[in-house]
């Protein structure tokens, strides 16, 4: 615990450094493509630790105990798979994303409900701004990619649906439920953050071959051309789940 | 059918008493029956509720009593029986309540109930009636197989309370173990499928709730759980008042306890009703610890005010009346002003907020410095009100505040309203207290005036400059003005031995003080009085005196540390004319630290006369360090010598000094004594206890002996620190004695080797000279006794054959060279000389002399040519030139015997003494150091070589014969 308090506190540093570019993106998206996909790599594997949001509900909600660590993390909540993101075209990805993401905003918005002083919970809040942020900056890299978000259809069971809490049973099961569904947005944000490094890494072969054009042609491309890669046979093998 | 309406219940009122005193005639017991209606459950509340009525009641309103059985599971596991007393009207359904301690989900439970009369205006039902039929009371729950369900679930509960829980398990599940977050909880079976888990005195954990996971065998889920929410136990507010200001509102405050909010919306914050009870008026306070209430009904003086604060598990109320007027809090006043009337006055004005003149208000007003008061005063107020500080120090900042309250009746203060302000300065009130050192230096005298700085309240501003006037009263004319610039405490004046008077005044930007006036007489510094010894304690010193005279003015003490600084800190107490002693104290006192004192007696001229010097230590202590010692020793005695240690400066009065002498042998002296160190040695110990003694001499030690020595002083505080011990090891006897004889024979002997090397030439030329004087010859003695006197030839007799003479000769001489005739003054006839002119930077003169005298082989040579001009012209001065036949005949027959009669008998030798400088003989030397001037006027050693090996060298000369060599180059 002693040990996790500087920690977050830079985080939160970070994050906030984070958020001022995202605002700025909120106000004009910058034409720099990989000044903007480094900051949503950067805002993925910051999302994707557990420290920012997963760590301090479980003190919150008093879960720190073996058997109810391992309840939130045997069963997490479903969120689009690694490599079901990877499978997706870049367009397609992005929409995902920002649709995702959507749903956690308003999910976390109702897990304040649960909370009765918010103050106890600032965590909670910085991390909806940040999903604003991500939101905003993935809205960016859309455009830059002339591509048009849209709302997602209505996602099949299974395939990245978040469970409701006013249908759970009981406050333990709310509690539980909760626990897992941010484990799932952690684990799903730092998948995000892998497919935007192999973006990164498929732009830097390109530039290796063809310098005069942009990365972000080179993404536009290769975006058809996406395959899924040998680790999506074996899933969890290149699933690294941040805790 | 109105009528029969009518008819009816009046005529069942009248069958009624008939019936009951029927049945007391008859004998049978009446009994009324309870029917039960309903029983319902509220769940959440695990409260079951029991409706009934009692079936044909005999009278209008009859007290009853009703015993109610409850059984869980099976109607023989009784639970509870419980009696209920009621007057039960005619017709009434009546209601009880019982709460589960298990929820009821947990089991099902059976109800009955029976009455009795219990009436005393009629007769009493002698026992219970029947029992009514067990009724059942169950709530259905659905558990799926190999699942857990845990009841209660989310229940909220205070903390301290207790809490039963069940487990319902599924089909095919078993073994459930259970944990309060990390803690394991044990239950017990309630049937074959529920088993019950009681927790005692629950406390709170978080507002987030305690949760309880349990875990099971065949289990499809994991983990079971349900969350318990303690609340806090909802607190009375405490300190609940109200007051008001401005009659328009009342602010209403307390203190509100612990916040028993909790997460999940299962609690909120507790809230905070006040009820006026007079006007009926309820409010709900949106702050956790005040609520501000309108005044409306200018009327209404009484209130009595109602707080409750509640949560979902508790209710607490207190309770205050009072009259408004007796909870006025005023305002705090305004318009306070402050005018300074002199730098010792002032005078304050304020307003109040104040209901109008009827309305009487108690001001206190306060006046501060330095956070201190130093002044209080009440004034009694309407609108407005003044207060005249006075009494006020010049140059003082101060603070004035004042605050109100009701003067009628009291209930608080005001706020405070300050205001602060600065009096101006004044001038110094008061003389400065002066004192003086006086002591001579060169002839005159040096005088050092001290002062204190005046008190803040004696400078009345602050002190710029101190003036003194030095007015010499022999002259008086001739007065002289300083000035001195503050802060500096005191000047230092050189004066001559005249009778002085001294005045001296301190300054501020309104005028001077007092002046304070000292006087010197002619002898000032040059008393001389014995000092005592005292002892001072931690508290100070004790000082006393003797008086001097009857009109002494008043005695002044001053001291000093004794330092080897002469300008020490000088401090000085004034004392009266009747004080013959005092307690000097200070802050400054330091243990092991000696003060001098000295008692002034002051004449009514000012003048000062030494009384007594005092000196001591307020603790005196050991000493810190140990003298330097320095040793002489012998070969018996050592003598340690440590003048230099200065004991006057030590941290006590020395009282002497302790030697301590180790050796292997440790024979103390008689004067001595053995003791053990610390260091567990043995030393003897030699104690000297005068402390002007700082030599001290250990005798009839052992020769070439090693002994330790170590010098310590000591005080009334003990001794010295340890130190090391100096070695010495003593001399040994015989090297003593040879000491004595050697030096002296050293001394001879050099005295010899310095006459000799004085008189040198004196014994060169009596021991062994260079050409030996055949006249002093040992020989010649012998000689001399056969009274040969023609043994030995005379120069003067001889003629030479062959005569070289060699000699640099300058420029004029080099023509005699060209000439081929030397000069007459060439041909010395003297005793070969040094030549020492330094100015010569030629060839050093060189003279090669071969007598050939004694060279037999050059009388047989004939080749030998002579130089027959010069020789003849001059043949008086060169006698020794004479030709070979002639000297030969000249020698004749004694010269051979002379070589007969030689030691060295050889007659086939001859004699070559010859006149070189190693220079001329060395041609190497010559030729590689040619500017070199060295001396070549040394005659080489006569020696004796054989007739055969001359002769080729003598023939090698032959050209030489007759001739100057000039210059080395020729040679």
């Amino acid at each position: 615990m002693q040990t996790q308090l500087p920690q977050r506190t830079l985080l939160s540093l970070v994050l906030s450094l984070l958020f001022l570019s995202m605002a700025q993106a909120t106000r004009g998206c910058s034409s720099s493509s990989p000044q903007l996909l480094s900051q949503l790599q950067n805002q993925a594997n910051i999302t994707g630790n557990t420290g920012s949001l997963l760590e301090p509900y479980i003190l919150l909600q008093r879960l720190n105990t073996s058997a109810l660590r391992a309840a939130c993390t045997e069963y997490p909540v479903t969120f689009p798979s690694e490599d079901t993101l990877r499978a997706l075209s870049k367009p397609r990805f992005l929409n995902t994303v920002h649709a995702t993401l959507g749903r956690v905003w308003r999910q976390l918005g109702a897990l304040r409900q649960q909370i009765p002083k918010i103050q106890a919970f600032p965590e909670l809040e910085r991390a909806r701004q940040n999903i604003q942020g991500i939101r905003n900056n993935v809205y960016c890299m859309a455009q830059l990619l002339h591509h048009t978000l849209e709302i997602p259809e209505p996602t099949q069971a299974g395939s990245g649906t978040s469970p409701s809490i006013s249908t759970t049973p009981s406050i333990f099961q709310a509690k539980l439920d909760s626990c897992r569904f941010l484990w799932g947005y952690h684990r799903f944000m730092g998948s995000v953050g892998r497919v935007f490094r192999e973006w990164g890494d498929g732009s830097s072969r390109s530039r290796r071959h063809s310098p005069r054009h942009s990365p972000l042609r080179a993404w536009r491309k290769g975006a058809r051309r996406i395959r899924p890669s040998r680790s999506s046979q074996s899933p969890m093998s290149r699933v690294k789940v941040p805790r | 059918m109105a009528f029969s309406a009518v008819l009816h219940p009046a005529f069942i009122l009248a069958v009624l008493p008939l019936r009951a005193s029927l049945s007391e005639v008859l004998g049978e017991p009446f009994q009324l029956m309870p029917k039960i209606l309903a029983v319902s459950i509220q769940s959440k509340l695990q409260q079951v509720t029991l409706q009934w009525t009692v079936p044909n009641l005999t009278h209008q309103e009859l007290k009853m009593s009703f015993q109610i059985e409850i059984s869980r599971v099976k109607t023989s596991n009784i639970i509870w029986v419980e009696n209920y007393n009621t007057t039960v009207k005619w017709n009434q359904v009546l209601h009880w309540n019982w709460k589960s301690e298990i929820p009821l989900e947990c089991g099902t439970h059976f109800l009955r109930i029976r009455a009795m009369v219990n009436d005393g205006k009629h007769p009493p039902q002698s026992s219970w009636s029947n029992w009514s039929s067990w009724k059942e009371v169950s709530v259905q729950v659905s558990v799926q197989p190999n699942t857990l369900l845990i009841l209660p679930k989310n229940k909220l509960l205070e903390e301290g309370s207790n809490v039963t829980m069940c487990l319902v398990y599924g089909h095919y599940l078993y073994n459930a173990s259970c944990k309060l977050q990390d803690e394991p909880i044990h239950g017990e079976q309630l049937d074959s499928h529920t088993s019950l888990i009681k927790l005692n005195n629950v406390v709170f954990l978080s507002n987030t709730g305690t949760n309880i996971n349990c875990e099971a065998m065949n289990a499809t889920d994991k983990p079971f759980g349900t969350v318990l929410f303690v609340s806090k136990v909802l607190e009375e507010p405490k300190s609940f008042s109200c007051e008001t200001q401005d009659f328009k509102t009342l602010k209403c405050s307390w203190e509100p306890g612990v916040d028993t909010g909790l997460a999940w919306s299962q609690q909120d914050s507790q809230n905070y009703t006040l009820y006026e009870s007079f006007s009926g008026r309820r409010e709900l306070s949106n702050h956790r610890n005040s609520h501000t209430w309108q005044i409306t009904e200018d009327s209404q003086e009484t209130y009595n005010f109602t707080l409750t604060t509640e949560n979902k598990l508790r209710k607490r109320s207190v309770n205050i009346i009072f009259n408004l007027t007796h909870r006025v809090h005023l305002k705090a006043p305004h318009d306070v002003t402050l005018e300074i009337i002199s730098a010792t006055k002032a005078n304050m004005t304020w307003k109040v907020h104040s209901r109008g003149d009827s309305y009487t208000l108690l001001c206190q007003v306060e006046l501060q410095h330095e956070r201190e008061v130093i002044q209080e005063h009440n004034v009694s107020v309407h609108v407005s009100a003044s207060y005249l500080f006075s009494d006020l120090e010049p140059d003082t900042e101060y603070k004035a505040r004042v605050r109100c309250a009701d003067a009628n009746h009291f209930w608080k203060w005001s706020d405070w309203t300050q205001k602060e302000f600065s009096t101006p300065e004044a001038a110094p009130s008061q003389a400065l207290d002066v004192w003086r050192q006086v002591w001579l230096e060169n002839g005159r005298r040096v005088l050092n005036l001290h002062w204190k700085p005046l008190l803040k309240s004696q400078a009345n501003g602050k002190i710029t400059s101190y003036n003194i006037v030095v007015e010499n009263q022999d002259r008086p004319t001739e007065s002289e003005h300083y000035s001195v610039w503050a802060p500096a405490l005191g000047i230092q004046l050189n004066l001559d031995p005249s009778s002085y008077k001294i005045h001296v005044t301190a300054n501020n930007s309104v005028g001077a003080s007092p002046e304070s006036v000292i006087a010197l007489s002619d002898d000032s510094g040059r008393e001389e009085v014995h000092e005592n010894r005292i002892n001072g304690t931690k508290d100070g010193f004790h000082i006393s005196w003797d008086h001097l005279s009857g009109d002494a003015l008043g005695y002044v003490v001053d001291w000093c540390a004794h330092s080897r600084d002469q300008h020490c800190d000088l401090q000085w107490e004034n004392l009266g004319p009747n004080t013959t002693s005092t307690i000097i104290t200070s802050d400054a006192f330091k243990p092991g630290v000696r003060y001098n004192f000295r008692i002034f007696e002051r004449s009514t001229q000012q003048n000062a006369q030494l009384l007594e010097k005092q000196t001591g230590y307020t603790q005196e202590l050991a000493p810190l360090e140990n003298p330097e010692v320095r040793v002489n020793f012998t070969s018996n005695s050592v003598t340690l010598n440590w003048q230099d240690y200065a004991s006057d400066f030590q941290s006590a009065f020395v009282e002497g000094y302790r030697v301590y002498l180790k050796s292997k042998e440790l024979q103390c002296h008689p004067k001595g004594k053995r003791t053990l160190l610390p260091d567990n040695s043995m030393a003897c110990e030699y104690d000297i206890n005068d402390p002007k003694q700082k030599t001290f001499t250990v005798k009839n030690l052992q020769p070439e002996t090693l002994y330790e020595f170590f010098v310590t002083p000591y005080t009334s505080a003990g001794q010295g620190p340890n130190g090391t011990f100096t070695k010495v090891t003593t001399l040994d006897e015989h090297s003593h004695m040879l000491l004595q004889i050697l030096l002296p024979m050293t001394f001879c002997v050099l005295l010899i080797i310095i006459a000799c090397y004085w008189k040198s030439q004196w014994v060169k030329e009596k021991c062994y000279p260079d050409i030996p004087n055949p006249y002093k010859s040992s020989i010649l003695s012998l000689i001399k006794s056969k009274k040969n006197t023609h043994l030995i030839m005379n120069v003067k007799d001889c003629i030479p054959d062959v005569l070289e003479v060699i000699n640099k000769v300058e420029g004029p001489k080099t023509q005699c060279i060209g000439s081929g005739k030397p000069h007459a003054e060439d041909v010395s006839i003297k005793p070969p000389s040094v030549p020492t002119e330094s100015g010569s930077s030629g060839p050093v003169p060189c003279i090669f002399f071969e007598n050939f005298t004694y060279d037999q082989s050059a009388f047989d040579s004939g080749s030998h040519g002579l130089i027959p001009g010069p020789l003849k012209d001059t043949p008086h001065q060169l006698g020794l030139l004479t030709p070979p036949d002639k000297l030969l005949n000249a020698l004749g027959k004694d010269y051979m015997k002379s070589l007969a009669e030689s030691p060295t008998e050889e007659t086939s030798l001859i004699y070559v003494s010859q006149l070189a400088s190693p220079m001329c003989g060395d041609k190497d030397s010559l030729a590689t150091n040619p500017p070199m001037p060295v001396h070549c006027s040394e005659y080489k050693m006569q020696m004796a070589v054989p007739g055969s090996l001359a002769s080729p060298a003598l023939s090698e000369n032959n050209s030489l014969t007759s001739m100057i060599l000039l210059g080395q180059g020729e040679q």
